[in-house]
């Protein structure tokens, strides 16, 4: 691709929001607020047992009730349609349908689903469906599933290991022998999910005349999703098409092909188009949790805190999840090291079948409990060596000189100044001031604590990873799509492959293109959402893994250029002049130095739209141009199975203060400051918006947010009344610092920033919480911490 | 006693429109605001009254419009976001949250703009904490309300100003 053509006006500005006009009115257009002429509404019945046999489904009263169009059932569902293809390949292959078939897996799966005319009549008809259940054991803990003996999900797999693999890089054993000290600790996490404010939602359309289905849906991944819909379907992926609107938040959480198949079944029988919203007690209980899991860590050290090696033993509870299995297992092994100079790394991954609700994609992908787990260990091994828990960071990160900075198993940190960062959080933070004013207000008695964490934050997926799990490459690479069109008139119309959903896309990709271009970002507009039949894509397009920055960027960047590289051999032509002499600007090309010789943009469109004779000679028609951009630091598996997992790094250092009620175990946190650095940053104002809302996440993980189950494998907190979300009266007015070191390995230097302080928030906050408990010796292996277990923390005799 | 899906005759006030309608009595006020009236401004999050994203005005009190069956509403006065949206541009509290970026996804972000209005009018110079206490009914998932904060705060100061020009 060419150079860009002057000095960037845009890109680097805190411009206001274009999309943030229409959604304040209400004039955002989200998945509930479509519909299509005749539409239908579904519902789905779900299991209320966490395992069953199913031995009969009677849906014939529901069927004939008045306002009922479709009825299916698993059984239906497995004649009509293939089997779900797993997005990450397994070697547990299993044919699961979109509706369960003769056994349900976790309470909450659906087993039948009806169309009508209106939800209400819907749910009515699910009334009038009878199951016959025939209840087996439950199993929810982790570590029992994978005992031998414990209740089998898949029977016919012999096991409800998914993965178990051990990865060593470097001599652990040797290391860990000559090591001054060991540090052994078990973690835990709880489940927890991000759950965006919009439930997943669709609608498909059946056109008998062409076989072709049509949907509409907030699904996040796009690209896949038709992929799978056009396998189980049994129609060509020419044949499906498929719109996402704006998206009401994602973070990972939205797709279930399931149930958009589900909807095209329905639609099908029905011959009317279906809608269904998922509802938000079906949000919490089926749609996706972030794994659950149990970290066993060793970190072996020598005398002056000097890391030497670390193993670690991983078990993370998939639930019913066979479609992304392993998934926390990869990237917590990508980012193990988090930031640290650690030269012998082992991971013992266990990735485990549960009888509760399937895992899946969550803002941070196990990174938040990787951070969780390194971050205690090394605020315990501080305690342990008397030193401040800054300063053992401080000895051991991986310098700004060792950039590019390869770790064992393979991620490249490729910039950054991670000592910068701490040092940058510790001073506005005023570390020193409040480390004295806590040991004055120790004496008065109070529970006043403070907590550092600090995280690297990869950007973008190389799926090459998923042969660690198979020893097969079936995909690979991080790679997006975009198109930029001068429309005749001179405006400009850009798409992607990545629909957002919440970050800001219509502003930040309109600076990038109006530089490009020597237009302003009024002048650009960016579609919103995605439409598989105008925008461009790929397999791997969408919205996840932070990888804006490290594909989007350089699929948007090359496409404009491409434009603008056309226009300049337009305007070269019209004025007998060499393209290099000159340059776009203010919505023409001029001649460098001689501003008065321009050609206008419009004068250039219409050219090349209406009259094409004007054209240079062998110039085609038309002013739009499509570039896929592939980053090129993704690179296979190597002989040693080290992987670049995860592409360019983005690093923060979180420091809180808070307070601990002697009475009550409330945590009020008095003050939050995080310093990032995430490379140039494309829009300051989209950039510090989600550092104040990732961090906020890792506030919740920390104090409130749980999917506790009982041993029948019942959710108990599957409403909002007892699953808590932070109130803004929970969280303190997050403090926001920023290094900026550009990324040598992206087109504008930009680094990621979606994820963010979700990483590093739970650490930084038990960190905290653990050190205002001091005066009761306290350490914290387990998340959330309630005002319960804070209580009881503070009266070891209470039980 | 009525049947969930028995239709009754209400008569409200919408937006400043009059309006007469036969609905099933089980239909939410939310449900028959979004499907019977099209005002799709109003968004629905939770559906169990925690979330905040379908308040709405009744008799100028913000209100759960999920949790209210809309045939409760006879002779009521209902505004919603798009009545509180001027027929050209941006209210001052609107123009705010422009300015402060103060949303991401937008879904919450009607009823944030709902429930602050109603703050600003009964106090219209709230402190930080009070704007956080006003805003402890409406969940945000993606900006950690800090940028809330500080539009509502930009707002107030606004609004006060114009007030202090005309009097």
């Amino acid at each position: 691709m060419s150079e860009p053509t002057g000095v960037p006006r845009w890109v680097g500005t805190a411009l206001p929001l274009k999309e943030d006009v229409r959604l304040v009115a209400g004039r955002g257009r989200f998945i509930d607020d479509l519909g299509q002429p005749g539409q239908l509404h579904a519902a789905f019945l779900r299991s209320p047992h966490a395992h069953a046999r199913i031995v009969s489904i009677d849906a014939r009263v529901a069927a004939v009730h008045a306002g009922v169009f479709a009825v299916l059932t698993g059984a239906e569902a497995a004649r009509l349609s293939g089997p779900i293809r797993p997005l990450i390949p397994t070697t547990a292959v299993v044919s699961d349908y979109c509706l369960a078939v003769d056994r349900v897996r976790y309470a909450g799966e659906p087993v039948a689903a009806v169309a009508a005319v209106d939800r209400a009549t819907a749910e009515d008809a699910l009334e009038l469906i009878r199951v016959e259940y025939d209840p087996l054991p439950a199993v929810v803990d982790p570590e029992e599933a994978l005992q031998p003996g414990a209740p089998l999900l898949y029977p016919e797999l012999g096991t409800n290991v998914v993965w178990h693999d051990t990865l060593t890089y470097g001599d652990v054993d040797g290391a860990m022998a000559r090591a001054h000290g060991v540090l052994r600790e078990r973690f835990t996490i709880q489940r927890y999910a991000s759950t965006p404010l919009e439930t997943f939602g669709a609608i498909a359309a059946y056109d008998p005349g062409l076989d072709a289905f049509e949907f509409w849906t907030n699904d996040q991944r796009p690209g896949l999703t038709i992929s799978i819909l056009a396998a189980s379907l049994g129609v060509p992926q020419s044949r499906i098409r498929l719109s996402c609107p704006d998206i009401g938040g994602g973070f990972g959480n939205k797709r279930r092909p399931a149930y958009l198949l589900i909807c095209a079944l329905l639609a099908r029988a029905a011959g009317r188009p279906v809608k269904w919203i998922e509802d938000r007690i079906e949000n919490l209980t089926a749609l996706m949790h972030a794994c659950n899991g149990v970290m066993d860590v060793e970190l072996a050290y020598q005398a002056d805190g000097t890391l030497l090696a670390l193993s670690v033993r991983d078990v993370a509870d998939e639930g019913k999840n066979l479609v992304t299995p392993s998934q926390h297992n990869l990237i917590k092994l990508g980012n193990i090291a988090n930031g640290y100079r650690i030269p012998a790394i082992r991971y013992e991954a266990w990735s485990v079948l549960t009888t509760k609700c399937p895992s899946g994609a969550n803002r941070g992908i196990g990174k938040p409990f990787m951070c969780f787990a390194i971050e205690r260990a090394m605020t315990l091994l501080a305690r342990r060596l008397g030193l401040d828990p800054a300063e053992l960071r401080l000895r051991n990160y991986v310098t700004a000189d060792q950039m590019p900075y390869t770790t064992p198993p393979g991620a490249q940190y490729d910039s950054g100044d991670y000592p910068a960062t701490l040092r940058r959080a510790l001073e506005c933070f005023d570390y020193a001031g409040w480390r004295a004013e806590q040991a004055r207000a120790r004496r008065e008695g109070r529970l006043v604590g403070i907590g550092i964490a600090t995280s690297i934050e990869p950007a973008g997926t190389n799926l090459a990873s998923y042969e660690l799990l198979t020893g097969r490459r079936t995909v690979s690479g991080s790679a997006e799509t975009a198109m930029v069109r001068m429309e005749p008139d001179g405006h400009v119309r850009v798409s992607v492959g990545d629909p957002s959903s919440g970050q800001g896309y219509e502003t930040v990709i309109a600076q990038i293109v109006a530089d490009e271009l020597g237009l302003t970002p009024g002048n650009v507009a960016v579609a919103r959402g995605f439409d598989s039949a105008t925008t461009p894509w790929l397999y791997l397009s969408g919205n996840y893994s932070n990888k804006f920055s490290v594909t989007d960027v350089g699929a948007i960047v090359g496409a404009a250029r491409k434009v603008a590289d056309k226009l300049r051999r337009l305007a070269a032509h019209r004025l007998e002049i060499d393209p290099g002499d000159l340059e776009l600007r203010d919505g023409a090309v001029v001649v460098r130095g001689a501003a008065d010789r321009r050609v206008a943009f419009a004068e250039l469109a219409r050219t090349a739209y209406a009259d094409v004779l004007g054209l240079p000679p062998g110039e085609e028609p038309g002013l739009e141009s499509r570039h896929a951009h592939q980053n090129p630091l993704a690179a296979p598996v190597d002989a040693q199975r080290r992987v670049r997992s995860q592409l360019v790094f983005s690093n923060a250092a979180h420091c809180c203060l808070v307070e601990v009620h002697p009475r009550t175990g409330v945590v009020t946190l008095l003050k939050y400051l995080v310093a990032h650095d995430c490379g140039r940053e494309l829009n300051p104002l989209i950039v510090e918006g989600m550092v104040h809302g990732s961090t906020v996440h890792g506030i919740g993980a920390a104090l409130l947010e749980e999917f506790r189950y009982d041993q029948q494998g019942q959710l108990l907190t599957s409403t909002f009344l007892d699953y808590l979300k932070p109130t803004a009266t929970d969280v303190p007015a997050i403090e926001v610092e920023r290094l900026e070191h550009p990324s040598p390995f992206t087109p504008l230097g930009a680094k990621g920033v979606g994820e963010g302080g979700a990483i590093p928030g739970p650490a930084a906050v038990a960190n905290a919480v653990e050190d205002a408990l001091t005066p009761f010796g306290v350490t914290i292996r387990s998340l959330p911490i309630t005002p319960e277990r804070v209580w009881r923390w503070m009266r070891p005799g209470a039980a | 006693m009525i049947a969930p899906a028995e239709r009754l005759s209400i008569r409200l006030t919408v937006n400043g429109r009059v309006i007469e309608r036969e609905i099933a009595a089980r239909r939410s006020l939310a449900d028959f605001l979004r499907e019977d009236l099209g005002l799709t401004g109003t968004h629905v999050g939770c559906e169990h009254g925690v979330c905040g994203a379908c308040t709405v005005l009744v008799d100028g009190e913000s209100a759960r419009s999920c949790l209210l069956f809309a045939v409760q509403l006879d002779g009521a006065t209902v505004t919603t976001i798009e009545g509180l949206t001027p027929p050209e541009g941006l209210s001052p509290l609107q123009q705010a949250f422009c300015a402060a970026h103060a949303m991401q996804c937008g879904f919450c972000t009607p009823g944030m703009i709902v429930a602050t209005t109603e703050l600003l009018r009964t106090n219209p110079s709230p402190s930080p904490g009070q704007i956080r206490e006003a805003l402890g009914g409406n969940l945000c998932m993606c900006t950690g309300y800090v940028n809330i904060v500080r539009a509502v705060a930009r707002a107030a100061a606004a609004l006060r100003g114009g007030a202090g020009e005309s009097s």
